[in-house]
């Protein structure tokens, strides 16, 4: 079976590879070494009529199905023989927004391991996206003069980059802290102003930091609220005083029992199917 | 289309219909002709699942009829519940004979005495002379000494009587015994034939007679010799029926003396019958000392004069009475899953059917009672009467020429007189087995009150098998040994008594022996009973040797099992001397603290492991000091399984003094942390959230001391790295502390801003642990690393309302609802859950010692199953816990080895779909919540995940099962557990000893479609494996602490890291197992549904191709690059991709 898999791969290459309607394959390599490859599936990325996105019309190239191993730089000097690479964004899921472009915190969100993603690449000029379509490759991530790391080599960077350095995590708080305090002191400020002071239809908002403070609009707070209701009427209620109180109480026995005993009786029911009654 | 079945277990795993997810399609057919013929035995026709029920209100509320009324208050008068009678009654049908069976039983039974009575008589002959005899038939007994007076002849039976629990209707499947009485001519016994064995002879004689002539009848399936009760002087002849019918019944023959024949006064206990002239060929010491009572012979021949008025006193007893009749079969389905009733001296169906006779004519049970009343009735005597002590009797009359019950008691350890007030019906009970009786049904009645669980199920249902039932057993294998040790013993007498039956002459004073010296480690000891063997009629009978081995069970008492020192009188005592006796050169004269100067053993045992061994040194020292059994023949089955929990090269402890020292550690820097200045806000609590905290790693940390040769340093943040030219360096993990502050209204109301105020503590904790108490250290905005004393830490800052601000969502109208959202479920799972699990778990282990072996054992198979990734630590901990909050029906584990057996027996059996595991932690569920909780189980079963494990902090998500396992990987470790247990259970009841104990801990490798075969040189744990190898990597370690103090490599184990790559990318494709502790191989299992062909689709073209297939164009899996990534992605550490691609197409 593999054989056979593995000839029809070989003379893959000069027929035109399969490939769905309006996608161009490429096949991707780790290395010479590999024999088998993955295929990038490549289009121009556009968008239906009405639908917003932030990536470039006609100069980005959309590319699904990045395996692991291929990172951002990569794949930006892969496909730099097309025409100068503007950006490369690697992202789980399609996703017709760019992501913010501030970078995240390293110390707060540390990078996710990489699966199969996708990928938008924006070209400087149009002429980048049709000469990636026509590529034929394969394309090697890992060649000598640019080798990516993988397997122990990977884990031991990885893990000498992790170790953290605890004067920048300091920094960083620090400036997030002080970043934050000055925005709840603005906002506390705003509110001290607005504090009594009706809005243009005449409403005055009433806060809880004011001189009588009020319950907080929280769910809990008004189910304890009706809790206490109920207990109160609960209270005044009289239990089994009229005969007819009497008569129901003793049927909602009854009625408890009837469903016990049809619960039981599927049980039964069940363990007897499973042959659970045999003791042997 | 889509992969071949994977493997005989798997596919019946994934064929089977489930209940939570919908069974992975596309199995093939063969598959599901595999698993057709297990759904049609285990799968209920209704799904197997419980609904809840759902009844109209006309149904609920209408008018109650009379019958109605009448039937439940029956139930609450009669039966403890609805479900219990409803139980009861099942159980009951599925024991008890059909009538069509019974009249296949009683045509036969016709057949059979018509038979008999046809059979040809022959010429009187001396007893000796057995010339007469046809050849292809033996004696069925050892005519030891051989020479006997008498004459014998045979002639046909002067009645057939059909006895014992037949008729009464009594007698439960599966063995059906018909007990059939043949009444011998007068003529063919004499006068005198009541001594030494004479009756006994004619009676063999006469089964061998008839059995030659039975033997040739077509009518018989199989015609063979058994011993009745396994009292080997007395053979009967056992009938089964030819054709389909041959395993429903069995006709046992006993042969019988006419009525009135024997006199009774001459087989009182205290006459003797066997002349010691005759038996030993000497006269006792000629001086006209009295002959040795016989009290046992004379039983054996009283017994045969008794069927019939036995039988009379049961028929009329119980003869009308329904209820009793139930009764009886209850009680005897009980004893046999306690596998009281089989074997010599058991206390069999008919001594309990006596038993409730007695009660009834005791008026302790009334006639109209319901079986379920009477179990209770009888569990209750049992439980509160000790027949050793003061014996009971079934005969009324006050005749002053019948013995007294105290010439019984001197005779007999058990007493129990029938109505003739002569016969002692528990002769052959001995006492160990009584108190076994005694104590079973002690810790029944405790049960039955409990009212909690599910009684039914853990008092008939539940089977309690010597090996799991008991923390320790012994073999004593050549039973000839036995033979020695009753000469050792003197125990003349009694052999002569029993008729040379060395093996229960020994019984008794062997259990005195080993109670004594066990003392307060022991709770209870019992013995198996030799089974009663059947053999073909031309064979000799079987030798007392033959019949196998003699085990011993042991239930332990934990709090006796931590002393090493068997304390004696004070020297100048009397009673010393008679220590020194009993325990030998073992004793010594030891002064202590307080001054005394006392006789005292002491035992060497450094460890838990070796402590709880402590047995198997005083049983080894007693039994050969007093019966000359020497070390070879005892076989001591008590921890063959704590090999797999110990450490490298420690083969002395099984891990539990390493684990306190690291929790001992886990204190001081706990006190450290209460005492840190310098912090803005106060500690409030510090709590362990590590399973090494709770006594449940596997394997316990040790203290690290890197060599700084092999490791790189990066000095300016003092740590150490790995270095790629090395093999991977020893693997640490760092123990996970929760350490909450205090509440300030200073904290942030904003869930990024708590994280970063947390981080500046971590930051500060990291400086102030390091200035203040010269800890190294390092912090990351989630925790601190500490180093202490060789342990690291991992210090995580809490703030209590944390979970609350991430829960927090503002509707629309400005009102403030909590909703769980995943980040807060997972931190309240870390630093709340997990902190309160960890303590109520290391409390449990202080109660019992035993916990911690138990779980790491248990925890260790899943892991060497590959099972481990999918069930968390914790859920694995919680079900260990249950086998010791919930041991019903048995007692808490003392043992790791008894323990493990019945994790494998709950994990097999327990039905996950409909009902939850309730691990009661510190009994903090009352009955009632606990009911509260299974009826919520069941109407919320849909939504909660497959495995259910309830605890009182966490009543309604089960949260440690709520990522898995999968439906499909419950049902594998269920299967492997069904399979492993019976495996492991025969090895270890092998009297031979149990051969190679890691068999069961091998996983299958031959259901996987891929193995991905390691290097063991970047393996840290490759000597944790199951088979520890020979030889492995150094791993940098020094054995004496080194001057490097930097932080060593944490957390760095290149087979984790690379499956969470390779789960990340073929998650979606492939299933990943692994065994975490030093496995070689990782086993990968495509997924049936992803090798379907698929149409294109932008979002899931993950690792899959376009292929254009009968001109559409698919996509599958591109199988042969993934397999090269498999190589990719592992680089350096993967060896081999070994692909069985036979086992899938695409």
């Amino acid at each position: 079976m593999v054989a056979r898999r593995r000839k029809r791969a070989a003379r893959d290459p000069e027929d035109c590879i399969p490939s769905p309607p309006g996608y161009a394959a490429i096949p991707i390599k780790f290395s010479e070494k590999q024999q088998a490859s993955h295929y990038l599936y490549v289009r121009a990325h556009g968008v239906r009529q009405g639908t917003k996105s932030t990536w470039p019309q006609k100069r980005t190239l959309f590319v699904l199905n990045v395996p692991p191993y291929c990172t951002e730089e990569s794949l930006s000097r892969l496909l730099s023989s097309c025409g100068l690479v503007q950006s490369v964004e690697l992202q789980e899921k399609p996703d017709l927004a760019e992501s913010p472009k501030e970078s995240r915190s390293k110390f707060f969100h540390p990078k996710p391991v990489p699966g199969f993603q996708v990928a938008y690449v924006v070209f400087q000029k149009p002429s980048g996206v049709s000469a990636a379509l026509a590529l034929k490759g394969p394309l090697l991530v890992s060649t000598e003069s640019h080798p990516v790391k993988s397997g122990i080599h990977k884990w031991i960077s990885d893990y000498a980059d992790s170790v953290p350095d605890p004067e920048a995590l300091r920094v960083e708080v620090d400036t997030f802290m002080e970043a934050y305090d000055q925005k709840i002191a603005e906002e506390e400020a705003k509110a001290k102003e607005e504090e009594g002071v009706p809005d243009e239809e005449g409403w005055v908002k009433v806060t809880r930091r004011g001189r009588r403070p009020v319950l907080p609009r929280t769910e809990a707070a008004s189910l304890r609220v009706l809790e206490r209701e109920r207990r109160k009427r609960a209270r005044k209620e009289l239990l089994n005083f009229y005969a007819w109180q009497h008569r129901e109480s003793k049927m909602e026995h009854l009625a408890q029992l009837r469903k016990k005993f049809e619960e039981d009786k599927q049980r039964i029911e069940l363990l007897r199917a499973q042959r659970k009654f045999r003791p042997y | 289309m889509g992969p071949a079945p994977t493997g005989e277990q798997l596919c019946g795993a994934i064929g089977e219909p489930e209940v939570m997810e919908p069974a992975l399609e596309g199995t093939g057919k063969e598959g599901k002709k595999a698993s057709s013929r297990k759904r049609t035995l285990a799968e209920p026709p209704a799904k197997g699942l419980l609904q809840p029920v759902k009844l109209s209100r006309a149904e609920l509320y209408k008018e109650p009829t009379n019958e109605e009324l009448n039937h439940l208050r029956e139930t609450e008068i009669l039966f403890h519940s609805s479900l219990l009678r409803l139980q009861v009654e099942e159980l009951l049908k599925e024991v008890r004979l059909s009538e069509k069976k019974k009249d296949r039983i009683d045509a036969f039974l016709r057949e059979v005495n018509q038979r008999v009575v046809r059979v040809p008589s022959v010429p009187e002959t001396e007893l000796t002379d057995q010339a007469w005899l046809p050849a292809g038939v033996r004696v069925p007994l050892h005519q030891v000494p051989y020479a006997v007076k008498g004459c014998f002849r045979f002639l046909p039976p002067a009645q057939v009587t059909v006895v014992g629990s037949y008729l009464l209707g009594t007698c439960i499947r599966p063995d059906i015994n018909v007990d059939v009485a043949l009444t011998m001519p007068r003529e063919i016994l004499q006068d005198k034939d009541g001594l030494n064995q004479r009756y006994f002879r004619k009676r063999a004689l006469y089964l061998a007679h008839l059995a030659h002539h039975l033997a040739q009848d077509p009518l018989f399936g199989s015609v063979c010799f058994s011993y009745t009760n396994g009292c080997h002087l007395k053979p009967s002849l056992l009938l089964r029926p030819r054709g389909k019918d041959e395993r429903l019944v069995t006709v046992r023959l006993h042969p019988c003396p006419p009525p009135d024949f024997f006199r009774p006064c001459r087989l009182l206990p205290t006459k003797n019958n066997v002349r010691s002239a005759w038996y030993r060929g000497q006269s006792p010491a000629g001086d006209g000392s009295p002959e040795p009572p016989t009290p046992h012979y004379n039983t054996w021949v009283l017994q045969d004069t008794a069927l019939e008025s036995h039988l009379q006193l049961l028929s009329t007893m119980l003869g009308s009475a329904q209820g009793l009749k139930d009764g009886v079969a209850l009680l005897k389905v009980w004893l046999r899953q306690r596998e009281l009733d089989k074997g010599q001296g058991g206390f069999t169906g008919f001594l309990v059917s006596m038993l409730v006779v007695f009660l009834v004519s005791t008026h302790k049970i009334h006639t109209t009672m319901s079986g379920y009343q009477v179990l209770r009735s009888v569990l209750q005597f049992l439980a509160t009467t000790d027949l050793t002590v003061n014996g009971i009797s079934l005969c009324l009359s006050s005749d002053p020429s019948l013995p007294a019950l105290a010439d019984f008691h001197q005779a007999f350890s058990v007493v129990f007189l029938d109505s003739s007030g002569r016969l002692n019906l528990c002769a052959d009970v001995t006492a160990s087995t009584y108190h076994q009786v005694q104590y079973e049904a002690r810790l029944s009645m405790t049960l039955l009150d409990s009212r909690a669980d599910d009684g039914f199920q853990l008092l008939l249902m539940t089977p309690k098998p010597m090996i799991r039932a008991f923390d320790h057993v012994l073999h004593l294998h050549p039973l000839s040994r036995l033979q020695a040790a009753c000469h050792r013993l003197k125990l003349w007498p009694e052999l002569q008594d029993n008729g040379g039956d060395y093996v229960s002459a020994a019984l008794g004073p062997l259990t005195t022996l080993l109670e004594q010296g066990l003392g307060t480690r022991l709770k209870l000891l019992a013995h198996s009973r030799p089974p009663v063997p059947e053999w073909g009629i031309s064979q000799d009978p079987p030798k007392h040797k033959d019949s196998g081995s003699l085990t011993l069970g042991l239930l332990l008492r934990p709090e006796g099992l931590t002393s090493v020192l068997e304390l004696g009188p004070e020297a100048d005592q009397p009673e010393a001397a008679k220590f020194r006796q009993f325990w030998g050169f073992r004793s010594e004269l030891r002064r202590f603290q307080d001054g005394a100067i006392r006789e005292a053993v002491v035992w060497e045992a450094a460890s838990m492991s070796q402590k709880r061994l402590i047995p198997h040194q005083v049983v080894t020292h007693l039994l050969a000091l007093h019966t000359d059994i020497p070390e070879t023949c005892v076989h001591y089955v008590g921890g063959p399984l704590d090999a797999l929990i110990q450490g490298l090269k420690q083969t002395s402890s099984t891990g539990e003094e390493a684990l306190a020292v690291a929790v001992c550690c886990y204190d001081d820097l706990s006190r450290l942390l209460w005492g840190l200045e310098g912090l803005p806000l106060t500690v409030s609590a510090v709590q362990g959230a590590h399973p090494v905290l709770r006594y449940t790693e596997v394997f316990p940390p040790t203290p690290v001391r890197p060599a700084s040769s092999f490791y790189e340093p990066l000095q300016e943040r003092s740590s150490l790295l790995p270095r790629l030219d090395k093999p991977c360096p020893a693997y640490v993990e760092p123990m996970t502390v929760v350490c909450h502050l205090e509440g300030s209204g200073q904290w942030p109301q904003d869930a990024e801003a708590v994280q970063r105020v947390r981080a500046a503590f971590q930051l500060r904790l990291a400086e102030l642990l390091t200035q203040q108490h010269g800890l190294q250290c390092r912090a990351t905005a989630t925790h601190t690393d500490v180093l202490k004393d060789g342990f690291v830490f991992r210090i995580r800052v809490a703030y209590q309302r944390e979970p609350q601000i991430l829960k927090e969502v503002q509707s629309p109208e400005g009102m403030i609802s909590l909703r769980d959202t995943p980040a807060s479920l997972h931190l309240e799972r870390d630093t709340r859950q997990l902190p309160l699990l960890t303590s109520a778990l290391h409390g449990l282990q202080q109660q019992h010692p035993a916990f911690s072996g138990v779980a790491r054992l248990a925890k260790r198979w899943v892991r060497a199953q590959l099972l481990g990734e999918d069930f968390t630590d914790e859920s694995l901990d919680l079900v260990a816990a249950a086998l010791f909050l919930h041991p019903e029906p048995f007692t808490p584990p003392s043992s790791p080895q008894v323990g493990f057996l019945r994790f494998l027996y709950l994990v097999s059996t327990f039905d996950w779909k409909n009902n939850p595991l309730i691990v009661n932690l510190n009994n903090e569920l009352t009955v009632e919540e606990q009911v509260e909780i299974r009826s919520g189980f069941l109407a919320a079963r849909t939504q909660l995940p497959v495995m259910v494990i309830v605890t009182p902090q966490d009543r309604k998500h089960s949260v440690w099962t709520q990522d898995g396992p999968s439906a499909q990987i419950l049902q594998q470790l269920v299967v492997l557990a069904a399979e492993a247990l019976p495996m492991l259970e025969k090895q270890l009841m092998d009297p031979r000893g149990p051969g190679d104990i890691r068999t069961v801990f091998r996983p299958p490798l031959d259901i996987y479609d891929v193995l991905i075969r390691l290097s063991p040189r970047h393996i840290p744990r490759h000597r944790q494996a199951v088979d520890s190898p020979a030889a492995s990597f150094c791993r940098g370690l020094l054995s004496q602490p080194g001057p490097s103090s930097l932080m060593p490599v944490l957390g760095y184990d290149p087979p984790q890291l690379y499956l969470m790559q390779l789960r990340e990318a073929f998650g979606d494709l492939a299933l990943f197992f692994y065994d975490q502790h030093g496995g070689e191989v990782i086993g990968v299992l495509w997924k049936p549904t992803s090798f379907q062909p698929q149409p294109f689709k932008a979002s899931s073209t993950k690792g899959r191709m376009v292929m254009s297939r009968g001109g559409e164009l698919v996509m599958v899996p591109n199988v042969e690059a993934i397999l090269e990534d498999f190589a990719v992605l592992g680089e350096g550490l993967v060896q081999t991709v070994e692909a069985r691609s036979e086992r899938w197409t695409v």
